[in-house]
């Protein structure tokens, strides 16, 4: 394995953790400061491209949750599409948002179906961006059996 | 004794299933007769169904819904009852009971609607059914061919149908078939109200084989015997003739209503009839004569006066009563004798007595002759045609009328006598033989009722004249009386019998001396037509498609930019006349903006000075980046946190796929010549463009008058301070849910194609590694 190719898989872990932490942050501030689900959606999408760099789209697939960037992208609207419903519950039109708080004693939480929504959001926008890159950056790349072999005749023929 | 013999075998299953199915028709047939006694017609009502736009579900049954619907239960049941017998064992019979059911209820629901978009929901659910049950035989490849043809027909007709029916209902004001019609009368015909008629007309010429549409019918006839006797005798081909009955008391007074009706129906029922005289087929003449009884209906429909529109209802009755029963004769022939070419059939009346007898129960009706419902029929149309209407179409009606009863007398001839009692011996098999009950009962059914009508006339004379009313809402009720006057009436039928005998007796002689002359018209029929746009579509799209999409990104960015540049110089040339705004000066002097501004021009230039697609592509991530730092610096975090997601992910895949073509051993880049004065001057113009549209956007006063509304709202109604994340998951929220939708079903699109071009990759990997 080409030593480059190392450095930048050791690198991967935490900054990937990293990028998906600050895509979180930036979606839950977004409602007050710039942020929001399509940015946080699109941090996540480089951290997805930074992981199939390292380590081959199949891998980055595997990473995102619900193993499979259409999953992803399918809960997402799902999500989005259920957050609209408690409306109808009050009379109120599809996709009127609700708001409520929760008292924990020590403090409060703010809850509202607008996070639900944006969630939805950054879910799906996620899942599909990350299936057009990983399926671009996989354009050549056959299959995880293929790239691991692949892999181990590179190292044989570094080590040689 | 009381004891429920549950069925046990599969046979019995097939049976208790075909019951069951026949059942439902007779039932309906059942609780409409019971229904027509014991009420007073119109019945209607109305349910909600889009209040917005007026749209109900409204329906409504007066005398000619009546009959159609009696037409359809009535020879529903006959079909149903002759369907388990012809498709007895057939694997696919339930599919075709289906289908015959959503058909039937389709049709029912067409009859009764009394809106127009409840109407054409239900019209265009027929066109559809019966593209599958014309196609039901699929594994032929005709079969699947006319049931195209009979679609793509019928279904331009409904476009067109859909079109006409959206002008009138905007030019009225109102969806309501049985207003519109009440109103129409006393409206002023205007330009929108001529081109609603027009586009009806083509909807319902289409459905009814007039002519020039009048080729699909013959061809519907590889549809299975059951569905011929039933949508091409009965039901769907009068749909057409129904709704233009329907629409006749609103236009009627028009001349171009009653000029297209008597011009296009008598042309349809004389040529249509002719046509007959080419076919070999018993099947295909049967379809021919229905095509110029849809022709004679029409016309009647167009002439003026109370007796047409009585003639336009005994004829439809007799029309159902003699048509579905020959269809059946023709299907008994097939089973029995193994073909329905007449050359080779003859003498089948000692093999096959009952049928023999349906037939000429049928042809007496066809034919009109004493003792029949036909009979009595034309002497209504004899009477109608000396009503009235303008002199010149009532003289070119009654010319194709005598064409139309010679030689429909003719066909009756050949169906009912030439196969049974005639060229006696010219069988294929020796072995042809009678069919079982379930394919007799029903044809002898229906023609007998169609002669026991001839002998009774007063027992349909009050539907007859319900369904006349319908169409002459004037006269509150019709006098009909359906007793024949002798003496008149036999004396044309003389002479129609006689021209009608001569053509059944020479009618081989005939048939090859108008097939010639008519193969020479062939070139430039109607279907040759069709058939000629039909294999030409194909060819102009590949033409489009290597034009249009030649894979070269160049080319395709080339188009994109030279249209955009093309469609904002047209826009922007009324703008240029008042006068561009000035050239602005910044606000303030910021070494941000100008560092931003830096770096898109140096991304530009490198963009220009490289040859490299790699390093370009680099380049032009130095624009974005520039790009995302101006809207940083001029106060819009939001977009440039964006710019720099996306400009990211984009160059990063990008020189993936780069990279991955690369390796792929394809070219890199495809030749481009260094120096391209077209795209240098294509680059210049749009740049100038877009140049000027900024200046004259600036010259306007800049209306923020939406902006502070939602930034007003946004905290106290949405509880958000960042108000372009409140417009997108708050107040725009809807749209932002369709927006990610697309983006998921554009992956959905793309994945597949990014496959295909993955494979053979992954295939040349595979043989390059030992």
């Amino acid at each position: 394995m080409n030593p480059q190719a190392l450095m930048l898989q050791v690198a991967a872990r935490p900054l990937y953790v990293l990028i998906l932490l600050a895509s979180l942050w930036v979606l839950l501030r977004g409602h007050n400061e710039p942020g929001g689900g399509f940015i946080a959606a699109l941090l996540a999408t480089s951290g997805s491209v930074l992981w199939a760099a390292a380590h081959g789209p199949q891998a980055a697939a595997r990473r995102l949750p619900w193993r499979s960037p259409l999953a992803l992208g399918v809960a997402g609207a799902l999500i989005a599409g259920l957050s609209g419903l408690p409306a109808w519950a009050f009379g109120l039109p599809y996709l009127t948002h609700l708001w409520g708080s929760l008292e924990l004693g020590f403090t409060q939480i703010k809850l509202s179906t607008v996070l639900v929504f944006d969630l939805g959001v950054y879910l799906c926008v996620w899942g599909a961006l990350a299936g057009y890159a990983l399926a671009l950056i996989g354009l050549d790349d056959a299959g995880p059996e293929d790239r691991s072999a692949h892999d181990t005749a590179a190292t044989q023929e570094t080590l040689r | 004794m009381g004891i429920l013999v549950l069925p046990t075998t599969r046979r019995d299953l097939a049976l208790a299933e075909t019951t069951f199915f026949c059942a439902l028709p007779l039932l309906a047939l059942a609780g409409l007769v019971a229904l027509l006694l014991s009420t007073e017609l119109p019945l209607q009502g109305a349910a909600a169904w889009v209040p917005g736009l007026g749209v109900q579900w409204a329906w409504r049954i007066d005398g000619l819904s009546a009959l159609m619907l009696l037409m359809i239960t009535g020879v529903g049941s006959a079909v149903f009852c002759y369907a388990g017998g012809y498709l007895a064992g057939h694997p696919q019979q339930r599919r075709l009971y289906v289908l015959l059911l959503v058909f039937t209820l389709a049709m029912i629901g067409c009859v009764v609607a009394d809106d127009l978009v409840l109407l054409f929901v239900f019209w265009e659910l027929t066109s559809l059914t019966s593209f599958m049950l014309v196609g039901f035989n699929h594994a032929d490849p005709r079969s699947r061919q006319s049931a195209q043809q009979a679609l793509l027909v019928t279904g331009t007709g409904g476009l067109a149908l859909l079109a006409g029916m959206l002008v009138l209902a905007q030019a009225m004001g109102t969806s309501s078939i049985s207003e519109i019609v009440a109103r129409l009368p006393a409206t002023e015909p205007t330009p929108a109200l001529t081109a609603a008629l027009v586009l009806i007309l083509v909807g319902c010429f289409t459905k009814s084989a007039q002519f020039p549409f009048h080729f699909w019918l013959p061809n519907a006839m590889s549809a299975p015997t059951p569905v011929s006797a039933f949508l091409h005798s009965a039901t769907m081909v009068k749909l057409g003739v129904f709704l233009l009955a329907r629409l006749d008391p609103g236009f009627g007074h028009w001349p171009l209503w009653s000029g297209a009706l008597v011009g296009v129906g008598s042309l349809t029922a004389a040529w249509g009839m002719l046509l007959a005289l080419r076919e070999r087929d018993l099947k295909r003449i049967l379809a021919w004569s229905t095509v110029a009884t849809l022709g004679t209906l029409v016309m009647l429909i167009g002439l003026e006066g109370d007796s047409a529109a009585v003639a336009v209802g005994a004829l439809l009755l007799a029309h159902a009563l003699y048509k579905a029963p020959l269809f059946f004769v023709a299907g008994n022939i097939d089973h029995g004798a193994g073909t329905r070419i007449i050359d080779r059939l003859g003498g089948l009346r000692h093999a096959m007595p009952w049928t023999a007898a349906a037939a000429l129960l049928a042809g007496l009706s066809m034919a009109g002759l004493p003792a029949s419902f036909g009979f009595v029929v034309k002497d209504v149309m004899a009477q109608a045609k000396s009503a009235g209407g303008a002199e010149a179409l009532v003289l070119f009606a009654r010319a194709a009328n005598t064409v139309f009863g010679a030689v429909a007398v003719a066909v009756a001839g050949v169906a009912a006598i030439r196969v049974f009692w005639r060229h006696p011996g010219v069988n294929d098999s020796a072995a042809a033989h009678e069919c079982g009950p379930s394919l007799l009962v029903p044809p002898l059914a229906l023609a007998g009722l169609g002669i026991a009508l001839g002998l009774f006339p007063f027992l349909a004379e009050s539907l007859v004249a319900a369904a006349g009313g319908a169409m002459t809402p004037d006269a509150s009720r019709l006098l009909v009386s359906l007793t024949p006057a002798l003496a008149p009436t036999l004396a044309s039928l003389g002479f129609t019998l006689l021209v009608g005998g001569a053509i059944f007796w020479w009618w081989d002689a005939l048939h090859e001396g108008f097939d010639r002359m008519a193969s020479a018209l062939d070139r430039f029929s109607a279907r040759t037509l069709y058939e000629r746009s039909l294999a030409a579509l194909p060819r102009m799209a590949a033409r489009a498609t290597r034009a249009l999409q030649h894979g070269r990104l160049p080319g395709y960015a080339t188009v994109l930019l030279g249209s955009c540049t093309a469609a904002l110089l047209a826009a922007l040339a009324p703008g240029w006349a008042t006068g561009l705004g000035p050239w602005p000066a910044p606000d303030r002097s910021s070494t941000g903006v100008a560092g931003a501004c830096a770096l898109i021009v140096a991304g530009a230039i490198g963009c220009l000075l490289t040859h490299d697609r790699l390093k370009m592509l680099l380049a032009a991530g130095l624009v974005g980046y520039g790009s995302a730092l101006l809207f940083l610096f001029t106060g819009a975090p939001d977009l440039a946190f964006t710019q720099f997601a996306v400009e990211t992910v984009f160059v990063i895949v990008v020189a993936c796929v780069l990279l991955a073509l690369k390796r792929q051993g394809r070219a890199l880049s495809l030749a481009e010549p260094r120096w391209r004065p077209g795209h240098a001057v294509l680059a210049l113009v749009f740049a100038g463009v877009v140049t000027s549209l900024l200046l004259l956007v600036m010259a306007q006063p800049l209306d923020l008058g939406v902006s502070h509304w939602f930034a007003e709202r946004s905290l106290p109604e949405a509880q958000g301070r960042n108000v372009v994340n409140v417009i997108l998951v708050d107040f725009r929220a809807i749209d932002t849910f369709g927006e990610i939708a697309v983006v998921l079903l554009s992956l959905l699109a793309a994945l597949p194609l990014l496959q295909a071009l993955r494979r053979p990759a992954a295939g040349t990997a595979r043989e390059v590694r030992p």
